[in-house]
């Protein structure tokens, strides 16, 4: 009984349920109280017995009959019996739980890391393994009414489970988690967890949890990853479950890395066994134009020094996933947690995707490859619309700017014509030049006007000025860049305009912005306000200085969606890769080492965006007739790559560095250990009980007469 | 009878084959209590109710009362020539008129009566049949009737102990029949029977129409009155469960009832009520009433019940 007094005590916390049976159950068992209530309804044919006159029990009706309301209810006494029973039941079958002083039900949220660094096998067999089977504990030691959610995450967070106290498919779901190459971001977890751990309402799957019960939160995790700060945990109770290898006795510190990551100056970092890239990329040698550079660096987080050997492969573009044949290598000998760069040379290699491989056996693999593609990947589709324009066209046929843009030349005439305007509309472009011509409408592709303005509402107010002096212009911004002469520029007439809100102005003069650049729908307009020339007359002097074919350049680089090699942009795993293939069609394939062959539909920006690269490697998206665009996908995380676990504070640590291990979420150190969930207690057997005692009244009621 | 008695339950107290209800009246376990009863009975009548049933009109008989004055007209053949003879005066002897006594037996053998182990008819065939048999021993007129919706014929001034088995013939034969009408069956009663005596009625007195106007016509015959009341035990205590029509076995009537302790506590007061009613209205009235239920010993009642109350003297 003293359970029942806890537990009357106890009302006053909240209670929550979690029920074993599903949706259609429930709705049968729903059923049931209806069917008891239309049973007494269609009635209880009353059992005839003859007696010998009912004169007696006539008059004893009658007498009752003066207050029916109340006989009514006596009569159905047994009704109200068996609904409470039944109602009782279904509270039992609702498996409420509670939660106070830890003796009642207990909600868990299971934070489980699959990012790349719990590959790692330095932990038998792996981390991920060790991570799951961790929460499995937490699981099988669930009280059958504790519930528990399941979140995955590593750059991203999926919810692999709701809250559910079925321990079989919490089992099944843990299993399921596959390790991902992503990054980790412990903020993009938490926010997940904070939301759905104590929602008001859940729907589908999952069971309608109330909103005050704090839940306890268990992160599985190798600690790889930023704190997270300026976050609000909320009611979650936190606490960090370090996957890995127990971090050696405490040292002090050496000196700072140059190499890390800020927020990773001056923290106190242990070994791991890992050599891992962290960066490749492949260049057009500046001096020799038929050269090009792949070059890396490589990190050697081990505690010793590593030797190893940097090889390079060629793989074939039509097939990602090849093994690739050898082409180079390089000897390595990296001291311990430091940086070794490497170079390779390439000869005029044309598009070819590469691949450095280390040689080094270590505990995580996966960044011991990285690939990138030599040699242009794309040219910039550049359409000018242009009555004959001669120092433009001319700037348009400079060896820089053929090798990366195919320049077609249009009069206004022929752009207005069907085929021109459909392949505008469509996309097929991704910068159109306007050289003293407005189009009726914008076109699906970014814009260069020469003494025009953009069609819309926003440029109405223009006014014309005479000789504008150019005051000053942004260097700043990729399309001025190498521009130094612009203040010899004389320029006749413009006609100025104010930018539209959030522009940015490259050209100012005495008398407003003579060139600016103004977002529109995904594109970007870049608007010179004066045009270049006036009839046969130029308007401006600006044809005679270098900085007008660069600025020409600048714009197709910026503007054109050039690439070149396997230059800055670097798709991560899990990320999406945004494409630019030239093509009109509706959707390109995208072949991966793992899937050839998937389907990717033009986004309403023209661009494609491929969701599909979960794995380091190369990838190749082709469309028709020929089109070809080979891309690379790396992990490059330096912190993935560290494998030193974090949050464990080493043995001998002196109380003022502890801090500096600790893992902190919001402005809270939390320190990394923890089993043993709580002992918790179920509710629902309560229930149960007294459904069962209620029928046990109701039998007595009816066989003894026994009347409340 | 125009019940439907196929679905209709048996009701719980009905006698099944080869109890007491079956057997003979006449059985002997029964014809031994007879003989006690007359043997008390006999006793009784010897010590101190002598005389008592006298009557009070002088007639001719053999116990004397007293003399009077011969007055022209007296029959000559009751003067007392000895005293004529001592005091040469015409005296007539009295004697006192010994009366027939009459003993009415109505019994009720509505259906209403065939419940309860022993059925209540056969409870009050008993009662009748003892009776009647001090009756016939103390060399009454022995008259019984029956009624049910009317009043039956019976048997009528029989006379002396060896007439006993018509009784018990006539009682034995006797089967529940019908509705029960007390006041018709009392009217008739009291048309028949102008005489003096005694009547006993034996009945459940379960008639809707009540019992008050019934009675009545016997109080108008200026009779002694008697009346036993049966009730089964069932009907004292019912032990009824769950849901129930019960349906009247007389007219078909049902009451629709689910048994909870009010409704029983409602009942027990009702019966109560009744059972009072009927005995405040009858003492109140002179006329003895006598409660007995079907599980009470018949000879019992006759002999410590029946003497308190006077019936049997």
């Amino acid at each position: 009984m003293g359970g029942l007094w806890n537990w009357i005590g106890g009302l006053s916390s909240p209670i929550e349920l979690s029920t074993p049976l599903g949706l259609a159950a429930w709705s049968v068992l729903a059923g049931v109280p209806v069917g008891i209530i239309a049973l007494y309804f269609l009635k209880l044919r009353r059992r005839p017995v003859r007696v010998p006159s009912t004169l007696l029990w006539q008059r004893s009706l009658e007498d009752l009959h003066v207050n029916s309301l109340f006989q009514r209810l006596r009569r159905n006494l047994l009704l109200f019996l068996q609904l409470l029973a039944v109602a009782l039941t279904m509270l039992a079958l609702a498996g409420p739980q509670m939660k106070g002083s830890g003796s009642t039900g207990q909600r868990y949220v299971l934070m489980i890391d699959n990012s790349a660094s719990m590959s790692a096998t330095d932990v038998p067999p792996s981390r991920l393994a060790r991570a799951k089977e961790a929460a499995q504990k937490v699981v099988d030691a669930m009280g059958s009414g504790d519930l528990a959610m399941v979140i995955a995450f590593s750059d991203t967070a999926k919810v692999v489970s709701n809250y559910t106290g079925d321990r079989s498919i919490l089992a099944k779901r843990i299993e399921s988690i596959a390790p991902t190459q992503a990054a980790t971001s412990l903020r993009e977890g938490l926010q997940v967890a904070a939301g759905l751990a104590n929602p008001s309402k859940q729907i589908g799957e999952g069971v309608v949890a109330s909103s005050v019960i704090t839940p306890k939160l268990f992160i599985y995790t190798d600690g790889g990853f930023s704190d997270v700060e300026g976050f609000s945990l909320g009611n979650l109770e936190p606490e960090v479950v370090v996957i890995g290898p127990p971090p050696p006795a405490y040292e002090p510190p050496a000196e700072i890395r140059p190499n890390a990551p800020a927020d990773e100056q001056g923290r106190v970092r242990n070994s791991s066994d890992n050599v891992a890239i962290v960066a490749l990329q492949s260049r057009r040698d500046e001096e020799k134009a038929d050269v090009y550079q792949i070059f890396g660096r490589v990190h050697n987080f081990r505690g010793e020094e590593a030797v190893t050997e940097a090889q390079l492969y060629r793989h074939a573009v039509d097939r990602p996933g090849d093994p690739g044949e050898l082409v180079d290598a390089i000897a390595l000998k990296i001291p311990p947690q430091t940086d070794q760069a490497f170079k390779f040379d390439l000869t005029d290699p044309g598009l070819a995707p590469f691949e450095v491989r280390l040689t080094v056996k270590d505990a995580l693999p996966v960044d011991d490859r990285a690939f990138t593609v030599v040699g242009t990947t794309r040219k910039a589709q550049v359409l000018a619309v242009t009555s004959g324009n001669r120092y433009l066209i001319d700037t348009l046929k400079t060896p820089l700017v053929e090798e990366r843009a195919d320049v077609a030349v249009m009069t206004p005439d022929e752009a207005r014509a069907e085929a021109a305007a459909s392949e505008i509309r469509g996309g097929r472009y991704d910068l159109i030049l306007y050289d003293g011509v407005r189009p009726d409408a914008p076109p699906q592709a970014n814009t260069l006007y020469f003494g025009a303005l953009p069609p819309g509402p926003a440029y109405e107010k223009a006014k014309d000025v005479q000789q504008p002096v150019i005051l000053d212009w942004d260097i700043g911004h990729p399309m001025m860049q190498y521009i130094r002469d612009l203040s010899l520029v004389f320029v006749a007439s413009a006609r100025i305009v104010e930018p539209p809100a959030g522009s940015r102005n490259l050209i100012e003069s005495n008398q407003g912005p003579l060139a600016f650049l103004a977002p529109r729908e995904g594109f970007t307009d870049a608007v010179v306000t004066f045009p270049l020339i006036d009839g046969d007359v130029p308007n401006t002097t600006w044809f005679r200085y270098i900085s007008f074919p660069l600025f020409v350049l600048n714009s197709i680089q910026a503007l054109g969606n050039v690439r070149e090699g396997g230059g800055d942009e670097t798709a991560r795993p899990g990320q999406p890769v945004v494409l630019h293939a030239e093509t009109i069609g509706k959707e390109i394939a995208v072949d991966s080492a793992a899937r050839p062959g998937v389907r990717v539909a033009r986004s309403p920006q023209g661009t494609f965006i491929y969701q599909d690269a979960d794995k380091t490697g190369m990838y190749l998206a082709r469309w028709e007739p020929s089109g070809r665009l080979p891309f690379a996908v790396n992990l490059f995380d330096f912190r993935e790559s560290d494998l030193a676990p974090r949050g464990l504070v080493p043995d001998g640590t002196p109380e003022t560095m502890q801090e500096s291990y600790k893992i902190k979420i919001g402005y809270n150190p939390v320190t990394g250990t923890g089993k043993a969930p709580q002992v918790q207690k179920d509710i629902w057997w309560y229930f149960a009980l007294l459904a069962l005692g209620v029928l046990l009244v109701e039998w007595y009621i009816y066989n003894r007469r026994v009347y409340i | 009878m125009s019940l439907e008695t196929s679905n209709i339950r048996e009701a719980p107290h009905r006698a099944p084959a080869g109890d007491p209800n079956s057997g003979p009246l006449l059985d002997p376990v029964f014809l031994h209590k007879l003989e006690q009863l007359e043997l008390v009975s006999r006793k009784i009548f010897v010590g101190r109710m002598k005389g008592e049933r006298k009557s009070r009109r002088r007639g001719s008989s053999v116990e004397f009362a007293e003399h009077r004055n011969y007055t022209t007209g007296d029959d000559i053949r009751h003067i007392d020539w000895n005293v004529y003879g001592r005091l040469d005066k015409l005296f007539l002897k009295l004697f006192l008129e010994e009366e027939d006594l009459h003993v009415y037996t109505v019994l009720d053998t509505s259906l209403s009566m065939d419940f309860g182990t022993p059925t209540k008819l056969r409870y009050g065939k008993q009662v009748a049949a003892a009776l009647a048999f001090i009756g016939l021993v103390n060399h009454d007129r022995v008259l019984v009737d029956t009624f049910s919706a009317r009043l039956e014929q019976g048997l009528h001034g029989i006379r002396g102990r060896s007439q006993m088995w018509r009784v018990v013939q006539y009682l034995e034969k006797l089967q529940p029949t019908g509705a029960s009408d007390l006041t018709a069956a009392c009217r008739e009663f009291a048309i028949r029977h102008a005489g003096k005596g005694v009547v006993v009625v034996i009945s459940d007195f379960l008639d809707k129409r009540g019992y008050q106007e019934a009675l009545r016509y016997l109080l108008a015959r200026n009779m002694d009155i008697y009346v036993v009341h049966v009730l089964s035990q069932e009907e004292v205590n019912p032990e009824l469960v769950g849901d129930l029509r019960l349906v009247d076995a007389e007219d078909g009537d049902s009451a629709e009832i689910t048994i909870s302790a009010p409704l029983l506590k409602w009942y027990k007061d009702t019966l109560n009520a009744f059972v009072g009613g009927l005995k405040e209205w009858c003492t109140s009235r002179g006329i003895t009433y006598i409660f007995t239920t079907n599980q009470y010993p018949f000879d019992k009642l006759i002999l410590n019940y029946l003497r308190e109350r006077g019936l049997v003297k």
